[in-house]
């Protein structure tokens, strides 16, 4: 049979109302697990493990798959309402979605993610219908010195994040970059800046300092009396107008190409699709100079991202065995406790259940869109609730979600800290999207440096000898070229140098 | 629904011998509470995250346990360091045999080691009950590759010393020091290439042609096997592994290398003996059920089980082998 009539098949058996009913039960599971922050998709999987074990093999499947998209979208619910990442990947989310929701803008922010996600998510999947093998081998020409060139496009696309002033923008990215430093060092295994407090072996979580941040420093900064407040939208306000629509295409477009792509590489995280996705439109985008003031763009780009990421990263369990997550390796689990080892024998070994799962990620997305767009009404009703009672919740709301990290009271007071920190930057005028930019991408800049410099012993030229690393070092070379130069050219025409880099 | 309802007769009955034993020993003088254990929901504390292989094991583990125990068991996850912080939590607990902990080799041993890492705790804190899984180490080559045995690996190093990279999950990871030993026993000097982000990177790192050896346990080499992409040329210990027949041990190359991750479970020193044996023992009959062990089998764990005594004596004589490589370990950080 060839591929279409055995996906038509596995269509057949995904649509079957069992496991139809698994697929919804699953989303929604996995959307109220996600508004948590703090805890994920990947432990809500974890922890059905031993109940999907008494069902079958392909509704099992379905049901955890269906909980790991959930998530990521009750993820963005809260970042876009309540200014409180859920996860690192939509946390980027939290600078233009809120903004939105203080403009009265929450309901169509959160539809257009929801559109996003479906679009960015069911390219990614038809990828792995059409294209799975040429596109996993894609995945593995990024090694480590492929991947550190890779971020070094991040990082250049940080100028175009910095805002206002490029000294501010430095401060917090340095900032960020100092935090992502703390923790065991990669090669000589001696513990760096940590205080000789185990908790910080593995680093500081972000989620805790992302919370604090965003979530607690927000809280504090809307205390006084002038800050604005969110307040509810109306019905009609929650679709996207013709306009909106039109301005969201170009970055849904990117952000699925950008996620597809980085979702490739085994070990990456969606957050860091999600990031580059939002800088791109900074640097890119037609309505770039709105960006950080609710602009429709910032909330498309990445949330398109993230889930063309999640999706593309069934590419290389499907064809190596590789689980390219944390969420696809508890996915992997449940293959394996079936008797099922994941990778390109599975297609002939048990070809229908391959399908009907490749099948229900179609559905998956397609289910989070129906189900999560009318939704958008009810979840935007809690902005309803009076502003004084919505702050206590909040704060309880945080502090659970930091704890969950990793049952530790340390990143409560990680989360407090930060928090304190959130309101200076407020207060300051200093820009938050450098710190997370460098918070998240640090550790993984720090980690394809080391490995490529082992790999070369030592040898810097391993970068330009690598033709697709060498590709991505010029192109990363020609954004800050073009920044400069932009810059130089604003000031000839007499324009404050730093308007706009 | 028939489960839930099993389950709640079960628990009745169970309850209502309890109070009949109880009544029947008010008596007795039981000094450290042994006969009404366990008398309030057991933690099990694991020190990785949820979904992680640790957690997965422990889990499964957890919930044939709560039916043996006749007992409520909450798993916790604290990540952070390693194990680290896991490992105080555990050590600090209260021994009455309602803290136990997840023990996993070798970080169980190397945070104790390690003096930079200052661990509060060392291996007399802690009273082995049960060891549940052994995962070998195990060395692949891509499947075109010319080396086949053990002895060709040894060979290719000796002839070109240093040049060989292999894939290592972290500084003085299992992988590390298996490479330590082998330098050691063989005079094969390979050099270790550290992914400090674990195996997901080093599988991806080596099937992108930028290492030329992935060092990996033998239940993370299956599923690489089966998809093709990797030839797997030894394993590390005394035995051919069950999964890998054909693949001959380095053991019986004649290099005495025996190097694996396992996992465990202890309790806090100072748990009553009596505590331990009804857990150890609940374990083993766990084990012992041939769809339990299935459900292991399917995830690539060998189910291994030790009792108590078993366990203390292979935590004491791993913790000695790691302490001998471990000037070896820090010695070639560069």
């Amino acid at each position: 049979m060839d591929t279409f009539s055995l996906l038509l098949n596995g269509f057949g058996n995904a649509l079957t109302p069992q496991n139809l009913a698994f697929a919804l039960i699953g989303c929604l599971l996995g959307t109220i697990l996600g508004l948590l922050p703090g805890i994920g998709s990947t432990a809500g999987m974890a922890i059905l493990i031993p109940l999907t074990l008494t069902m079958d093999p392909a509704g099992a499947i379905i049901m955890l798959a269906a909980i790991f998209y959930g998530g990521a979208y009750g993820g963005t619910i809260t970042s876009v309402l309540l200014n409180i990442p859920g996860e690192g990947e939509s946390a980027i989310t939290c600078i233009d979605g809120y903004q939105m929701t203080l403009k009265g803008r929450a309901g169509v922010a959160l539809t257009t993610a929801g559109i996003g996600s479906f679009i960015g998510g069911t390219v990614a999947t038809i990828g792995l219908v059409i294209a799975a093998q040429p596109l996993s081998q894609l995945g593995l020409r990024i090694g480590p010195p492929e991947f550190f060139s890779l971020v070094l496009i991040g990082l250049a696309l940080l100028v175009g994040l910095v805002g206002r002033s490029v000294l501010l923008g430095l401060i917090s990215a340095c900032l960020g970059l100092l935090i992502a430093m703390v923790g065991i060092d990669p090669v000589m295994g001696l513990p760096r800046f940590t205080f000789g407090q185990a908790h910080f072996f593995d680093g500081i979580s972000y989620v805790p300092v992302l919370v604090g941040l965003f979530g607690l420093g927000e809280l504090l900064a809307s205390s006084g009396q002038a800050a604005t407040r969110p307040k509810a939208p109306s019905l009609r306000e929650l679709v996207p107008s013709r306009a909106d629509a039109r301005r969201s295409a170009p970055p849904i477009a990117r952000g699925t190409a950008i996620g597809s792509l980085i979702g490739l590489v085994p070990g990456v995280t969606s957050a860091i699709s999600s990031l580059i996705a939002y800088s791109a439109e900074r640097k890119v985008g037609r309505h770039r100079h709105e960006l950080g003031t609710g602009a429709i763009e910032g909330v498309a780009a990445p949330e398109t991202a993230n889930n063309s990421h999640s999706n593309a990263a069934f590419i290389p369990l499907f064809t190596l065995g590789i689980p390219a997550s944390p969420a696809i390796a508890v996915l992997m689990g449940a293959f394996l406790q079936n008797g099922l080892t994941p990778g390109p024998t599975l297609f002939v070994e048990a070809p229908d259940l391959v399908w009907t799962v490749i099948a229900s990620l179609f559905v998956g997305n397609l289910l989070l869109l129906v189900l999560n767009v009318p939704l958008v009404g009810l979840w935007t009703r809690i902005l309803a609730i009076p502003y004084s009672v919505l702050r206590a919740v909040i704060f309880a709301f945080i502090v659970l979600g930091s704890y969950a990290v990793s049952n530790s009271v340390i990143d409560i007071y990680i989360m407090i800290a930060f928090g304190i920190l959130g309101f200076v930057f407020r207060q300051v005028g200093l820009p938050l999207a450098p710190l997370v930019l460098t918070l998240i991408l640090g550790p993984f800049i720090e980690s394809a440096l080391r490995e490529s410099l082992q790999i070369s012993r030592g040898s810097f030229a391993i970068f330009v000898e690598r033709p697709l690393s060498l590709t991505f070092l010029v192109i990363a070379g020609a954004i800050l070229l073009a920044s400069v130069l932009g810059a130089s050219l604003k000031r000839k025409a007499g324009l404050p140098t730093d308007a706009e880099v | 629904m028939t489960t839930t309802r099993t389950r709640l007769l079960t628990a009745l009955g169970a309850g209502l011998t309890l109070a009949v034993a109880g009544c029947a020993q008010t008596g007795s003088t039981s000094d450290a509470g042994a006969d009404d254990y366990p008398s309030k929901p057991i933690e099990l504390i694991v020190g990785f995250d949820a979904g992680g292989p640790t957690d997965i094991g422990a889990r499964l583990l957890a919930t044939e346990l709560e039916e043996q125990l006749d007992a409520t068991i909450t798993v916790v996850n604290e990540p952070a360091a390693n194990s680290q912080v896991a490992y105080t939590s555990v050590s600090q607990a209260e021994p009455d045999g309602h803290t136990l902990g997840t023990i996993n080799f070798p970080s169980a041993i190397i945070t104790t080691l390690q003096e930079s890492r200052d661990a509060s705790y060392s291996r007399d804190d802690f009273a082995p009950v049960a060891l549940q899984v052994v995962d070998p180490t195990a060395i692949a080559v891509p499947p075109d590759s010319p080396i086949d045995t053990p002895e060709d690996l040894v060979q290719a190093a000796l002839d070109a010393p240093g040049e060989l990279q292999a894939t290592t999950s972290g500084v003085a990871s299992n992988e590390h020091f298996a490479l330590a030993r082998l330098k050691e026993v063989a005079d094969a000097d390979i050099a270790p290439v550290h992914f400090a982000d674990g195996s997901t990177a080093a599988t991806t790192a080596f099937l992108g042609g930028n290492t030329d050896l992935l060092l990996a346990n033998v239940g993370d080499m299956i599923p690489l096997l089966e998809a093709g992409q990797v030839k797997v040329i030894g394993v590390m210990t005394q035995e051919r592994s069950p999964f890998l027949e054909d693949v001959p041990t380095f053991e019986e190359s004649g290099f005495d290398v025996d190097i694996s991750s396992s996992r465990g479970y202890a309790f806090p020193a100072g748990t009553p003996d009596e505590v331990i044996d009804q857990v150890s023992t609940a374990i083993r009959e766990v084990m012992e059920d041939p769809e339990f062990e299935e459900k292991m089998t399917a995830q690539g764990l060998a189910p291994t089980y030790m009792d108590a005594e078993e366990y203390a004596q292979y935590w004491d004589e791993t913790e000695q082998v790691f302490a001998e490589l471990l000037p070896l370990v820090e010695g070639d950080q560069s």
